[in-house]
């Protein structure tokens, strides 16, 4: 028997919902081949997140608490993850692939001496590790990889599990954890432009994002009304955020987020792979482009040729009528 | 200030692809500089510009690896260093990080620095764990650097917006390819490349031996994507269009 721990990962005081799909990803394999399941919140209010954590299934909760975790700083988070595995002796460490676990899983497995797969969109235990579908070359293709050793860790691309609520009864440990400020080995002066106000874009149901075709005043209005009116994140090509128009944290694609929303809008996209590469994985694309041969139609399931500016009021007013 | 860049030499991944029996069929003439690397590269020659300094490129693999060497010298890289070895094909990021650490373990410098990610695996472990391995301050995902008192100031994207950290030298940053638009080698540059020092470094004088270099994870085949498959094309007067495709959103995909 061996032991699958999921790190719950908090942003702007909220669990993120990925971290809780790999938590029940984790909580299934372990069911299914008689193993445990533990999960560990490392934060500067770690006990508040217990109770929802509890409700996703883990047979103990570890806990650290530490003033210097209400910010991602990656020398702290590192040592507190590296006392946490003392504790639980994972065989398999599971992250939601977020920025933070972008920046700490080469360094902890570096630390650990651990194997290590990133960004996976499916996993599997087999027999002395995992098995784990990975996208590469701009998520062209999928390719399959092995990880054996003793301790592996692996991240997981948002969306690619289902919450499956499974409560217990966990058992909660507190992990002593002291932070001597020379042990900082970077200082964090300033977070700019926090998304505290704004829907987490790899969270969301529902994305509305723009491109070159939507630059203007206009076109951002109408991107605007109608991300309002649906309750959605609101995201942007690279020609956006090049252009200045649009703030860089908001661009999908490659580089920037990677996002698989049940409803995703690409007005005024053309589709580069690197755009493609960052949300293919939508279940319902919708994209509205002036040009018939635009590659984004090769994807979208509704693909509306014209005038944005034509299409997107009228879309909006049925979309109110269909609401109220 | 002394900046080491580590380079990787990528398959270009906007040529077409094929997939034969699992295994990844590639045009191999068409090798190119990690986009991220190169974004990494213009930094470092930016900034050497500013306060002084000497940017030198560093890249493992065979040698053909020698190409994508050049075209960083001939952006302006004052020297380069091509670590050789005679197959990168079962290299994981852990095995390029062991290699880059047994370099750097006498090496002086101030920065080093890489893309966050290469553009082939799209892993983005290496450069964090480079870090570790040399006990190095570091900052991934950098969009934006500077120079203030012999410290580094990254500009980072992280999950709750753009972090701005202080990094004391020596450290190591990973660049996303946000930040700059790296220049292209003028004639001169291109000219000039071929008389910049390139040196070879064998595998055996940083003191290890190839046959035991040994990966954790390994690639055990490559498929395609199952293919989205193209929706319908509505054309024709934009409010009807506009109507018709709200209604089946609501109706039919129930994602209203």
């Amino acid at each position: 028997m061996s032991t699958l721990l999921t790190h719950i990962a908090i942003s702007d005081g909220k669990i993120k919902r990925s971290s809780l799909e790999v938590l029940s990803r984790c909580q299934e394999l372990a069911n299914q081949n008689g193993h445990t399941s533990e999960a560990v919140i490392i934060d500067s209010n770690a006990s508040d997140y217990m109770d929802e954590v509890q409700k996703y299934g883990a047979s103990k909760i570890y806990l650290v608490e530490d003033p210097i975790f209400k910010n991602h700083i990656n020398s702290p988070l590192l040592k507190a993850l590296a006392k946490v595995m003392e504790a639980s002796n994972p065989h398999v460490f599971a992250f939601a692939s977020t920025e933070g676990t972008k920046d700490i899983l080469g360094a902890l497995a570096a630390n650990q001496d651990a194997a290590v797969l990133s960004d996976v969109s499916e996993f599997d235990l087999i027999d002395g590790g995992i098995s784990a579908k990975r996208p590469v070359m701009a998520a062209k293709i999928l390719s399959s990889n092995e990880a054996k050793a003793e301790k592996i860790l692996v991240s997981v691309r948002s969306g690619s599990y289902d919450l499956q609520e499974n409560p217990t009864d966990a058992e909660v440990e507190t992990i002593d954890f002291s932070f001597d400020e020379s042990d900082l080995k970077l200082t964090l002066r300033e977070i700019i432009g926090s998304s505290g106000d704004k829907i987490d874009l790899s969270e969301a149901d529902t994305i509305v994002a723009s491109g070159r075709g939507a630059k203007d005043e206009e076109g951002q209005k109408l991107v605007n009304e109608l991300a309002d009116l649906l309750n959605a994140g609101v995201g942007a090509s690279r020609a956006l955020t090049e252009a200045g128009i649009v703030d860089p944290s908001l661009q999908i694609g490659q580089t920037g987020k990677v996002v698989s929303p049940q409803l995703y809008f690409a007005i005024g996209i053309s589709g580069a792979i690197q755009h493609v590469a960052g949300m293919a994985n939508s279940k319902v694309i919708v994209a509205i482009n002036k040009d018939p041969d635009a590659p984004i139609f090769e994807i979208a399931d509704y693909g509306l040729v014209g005038d944005l500016y034509k299409i997107l009021p009228p879309f909006i007013e049925e979309l109110k009528k269909i609401k109220s | 200030m002394k900046f080491y860049v580590c380079i990787k030499q990528v398959p270009d991944v906007n040529a077409p692809i094929q997939i034969k029996e699992g295994e990844l069929i590639q045009d191999t003439s068409r090798m190119i500089l990690n986009a991220y690397d190169a974004s990494a590269v213009e930094e470092a020659l930016v900034l050497a510009e500013q306060h002084g300094g000497e940017v030198e490129v560093v890249s493992v693999g065979p040698s053909k690896v020698s190409e994508t060497i050049r075209k960083a010298l001939a952006m302006g890289a004052d020297k380069a260093v091509h670590i050789q070895t005679s197959s990168d094909d079962e290299y994981d990021s852990a095995t390029y990080a062991d290699i880059l650490a047994a370099y750097f373990k006498d090496k002086e410098y101030d920065v080093i620095s890489c893309g966050k990610q290469s553009q082939d695996t799209d892993a983005g472990l290496a450069g964090s764990m480079l870090a570790e391995k040399l006990d190095l301050p570091y900052a991934t995902n950098a969009v934006g650097l500077d120079i203030e008192d012999q410290k580094l100031v990254v500009k980072r994207q992280g999950d709750a917006g753009q972090e701005i950290i202080g990094l004391p030298t020596p450290c190591l940053v990973t660049c996303s390819n946000d930040m700059n638009d790296p220049r292209i080698p003028s004639l001169k540059g291109i000219m000039q490349s071929k008389k910049k020092p390139l040196e070879t470094v064998e595998l055996s004088e940083l003191g290890i031996d190839e046959s035991n270099l040994s990966s954790k994870t390994h690639v055990t085949g490559y498929q395609e994507k199952p293919e989205r498959e193209a929706g319908k094309k509505y054309e024709g007067e934009p409010e009807e269009i506009a109507k018709q495709v709200a209604k089946l959103l609501d109706e039919e995909e129930n994602v209203i």
